[in-house]
């Protein structure tokens, strides 16, 4: 469950004054698929950081699987995304210089797993996407697609709650982003809420709720037809 | 802490898959170790010779050239003379006297035997010529026996060969050739081969000219003034009289007779700082080569440091949206400069032990001591954290979003 009411974010650079969010209002319930579309600039990455906890917003209220997260610590910040959230970027955003185990291994260090908990969860994990072959290679041996597929057994490897994923299509093309969706849908049907970005209509369709943001609100809430 | 947060595996891994930079500071570190610790062996080495006490109380002490020229100039009347004078001067404790100066680089060396004959085994010591008064103004003080009395005191003619029948050594001569001072007492030692002396008197300390003579301890008293047309005195004042004593003795000797000249004053403090030049310089060079090569692997530390964490902003980013806390962050960075660091040390081990190897055979360094190895690691391990804390503080307050938000 994730519920924003009122949320707004400003932000402030050289004395221009961006509002990226105004009054943003959005609740999430637990198992949903919503996708999140609306123009270049519409504040959608603003609305995904705030909900990930990477960013702060300046007024409004945020509860997170029943916590008010407005005034944890930093540190306890990460903990919560650590323990509850995963991310999928536009860039994949691997490591480079990790191999694919130690690229889904970075969450669950910071985790706390011991060796034998997180080599069960890393092989579990990337023979989840596909990737069990590859444990070794560097994410600069792999395709697109297969990059994409990695940072997905990395956002899954801590068992998060929610999987918050800001146009993981982006990069990617049709095919490869068709079965990324594919990948994110059935993750869902096993019980995990995702949140995604898309400027992608056809994917955005295939996801369970669809809303529209303009402008720092959210403008139109569009059911599946 | 869990372990597991300290990433040291995949940390390592990643450096070895990038190792120019990495290998580029560990190679500088352990250059910089090599150089570092071998430069400051000498450094302490050297600071410790010059802190060597040459017996004398060097403050107080002076000394004085005078020199006839006149046909009819005797020297042993004008010894005799200028040496009553400067002993009643209010201001002086005592004067004499002397061949050559202590620590001044110039002098005489004899080689002294237990046995006369030339195949023997001989000890090489410095020799100065002085009289009864010689305990008090080169501030000796007796470890065993008795000194000279004005009785004792011969007149050594212009090349003279012979020897007086007395001696009075420096106990770590009579160490070297007989144990202990207490058994060097009453001996004989050969001097030039065959001619016997009797030590009568050890005295605690007094060097040889030369500071960089390996007996620059071992010296003995020959009992005899010398009737030489030029001749030195050693001048002891009281404390605090020295610069003022200096120009009433010249004064009071250029007045006191004439056909002579006066010259040449000068103290001890001089003829030490002249002596040890060389050292000093020495000391100077590598304190500033030290310096400069700490200072340019700091900057070599704090430069790829900072290069990498601009270049990894993104991933920083990511760490931290993945639940890296800014501790995590900033341990990541100190720990990475470990690894590099520690690399970088193992090599400096081996070259500082190979350069100290090669300075005792060639330039006669005297052997490292094991201990400077790990003080210089630590101190090359603390830099290094000093170095990259800046650079580490920088990352660790990049911010989450720049996950997203990075170009
Ligand atoms: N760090 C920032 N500083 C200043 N302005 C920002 C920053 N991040 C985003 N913005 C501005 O906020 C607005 C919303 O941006 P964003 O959420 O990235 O939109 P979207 O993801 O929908 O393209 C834009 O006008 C953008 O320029
Ligand atoms: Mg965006």
């Amino acid at each position: 469950m994730l519920s924003m009411q009122d949320l707004s974010k400003t932000f402030t650079t050289d004395s221009v004054q961006t509002h990226a969010l105004r009054d943003f209002t959005l609740h999430v319930n637990e198992g949903e698929f919503v996708a999140v579309t609306g123009p270049s600039g519409s504040g959608k990455t603003t609305f995904l950081n705030i909900a990930g906890l990477l960013e702060s917003f300046n007024s409004g209220q945020y509860i997170l699987d029943g916590h008010d997260v407005s005034h944890l610590t930093d540190s306890q910040r990460s903990k919560v995304r650590n323990e509850k959230i995963g991310f999928i970027f536009q860039n994949f955003n691997l490591i480079p210089d990790l191999n694919l185990y130690d690229n889904v291994d970075v969450p669950l260090r910071y985790r706390g797993f011991n060796g034998a908990e997180r080599k069960r969860r890393i092989e579990e994990g990337l023979a989840q996407v596909g990737l069990s072959g590859r444990m070794k290679h560097l994410p600069s041996q792999l395709s697109g697609g297969q990059q994409q597929r990695v940072a997905i057994a990395r956002a899954l490897a801590g068992d998060p709650r929610f999987i918050l994923a800001d146009e993981p299509t982006g990069n990617l093309d049709s095919e490869m982003a068709q079965s990324v969706m594919q990948l994110l849908q059935a993750i869902n049907q096993q019980g995990t809420t995702i949140v995604m970005v898309t400027h992608d209509p056809a994917l955005a369709a295939q996801a369970g709720r669809n809303i529209f943001v303009q402008d720092g609100r959210v403008h139109e809430e569009a059911s599946l037809c | 802490m869990n372990l597991s947060r300290l990433e040291i595996g995949p940390l390592w891994r990643a450096l070895l898959r990038n190792k120019v930079g990495a290998s580029l500071i560990a190679i500088q570190v352990a250059v910089t170790m090599a150089i570092v610790i071998n430069s400051l062996a000498i450094v302490i080495q050297r600071d410790a010779m010059m802190q060597r006490d040459s017996g004398l109380d060097e403050d107080n002490t002076f000394y004085i050239t005078s020199t006839g020229y006149a046909n009819d100039f005797n020297a042993q009347v004008s010894v005799t003379d200028d040496l009553s004078r400067l002993r009643e001067m209010p201001g002086i404790v005592n004067a004499i006297q002397i061949n050559a100066i202590p620590i001044s680089g110039g002098g005489w060396s004899m080689s002294l035997a237990k046995t006369p004959g030339d195949d023997v085994e001989t000890t090489n010591t410095a020799v100065y010529m002085v009289d009864e008064n010689a305990l008090e103004t080169l501030d000796l003080s007796l470890v065993a026996g008795r000194e000279f009395t004005p009785q004792e005191i011969r007149w050594r003619q212009p090349s003279q060969p012979n020897w007086p029948s007395l001696t009075i050594i420096t106990e770590a001569l009579a160490k070297s050739m007989f144990d202990s001072a207490n058994n060097a007492l009453g001996q004989t030692v050969y001097i030039g081969d065959e001619e016997p002396m009797t030590i009568i008197g050890v005295v605690d300390q007094l060097q040889a000219p030369w500071v960089g003579w390996s007996n620059l301890e071992h010296s003995m008293l020959s009992p005899e003034n010398m009737a030489f047309t030029s001749t030195r005195y050693l001048v002891r004042t009281q404390a605090g009289q020295r610069d003022r004593m200096m120009l009433e003795v010249e004064e009071m000797l250029s007045s006191s007779q004439s056909g002579r000249i006066i010259r040449d004053t000068t103290t001890l403090t001089e003829t030490r700082d002249r002596s040890y030049q060389q050292h000093e310089a020495m000391i100077t060079l590598l304190l500033t080569v030290i310096s400069a090569l700490l200072l340019i692997t700091i900057a070599g530390i704090v430069g790829l440091a900072s290069f990498s964490v601009q270049k990894r902003q993104q991933h920083i980013g990511t760490k931290r949206a993945l639940g890296a806390t800014q501790i995590d962050i900033l341990r990541f960075f100190l720990l990475e400069n470990m690894l590099i660091s520690g690399v970088g040390i193992i090599l400096g081990t081996l070259c500082t032990v190979g350069l100290n190897i090669a300075l005792v055979q060639w330039f006669h360094v005297t052997p490292l001591a094991w201990y400077y190895i790990p003080a210089g690691a630590l101190v090359l391990i603390i830099a290094g954290q000093v170095a990259v804390l800046a650079p580490a503080k920088n990352a660790a307050s990049i911010s989450p979003a720049m996950a997203t938000r990075a170009i």
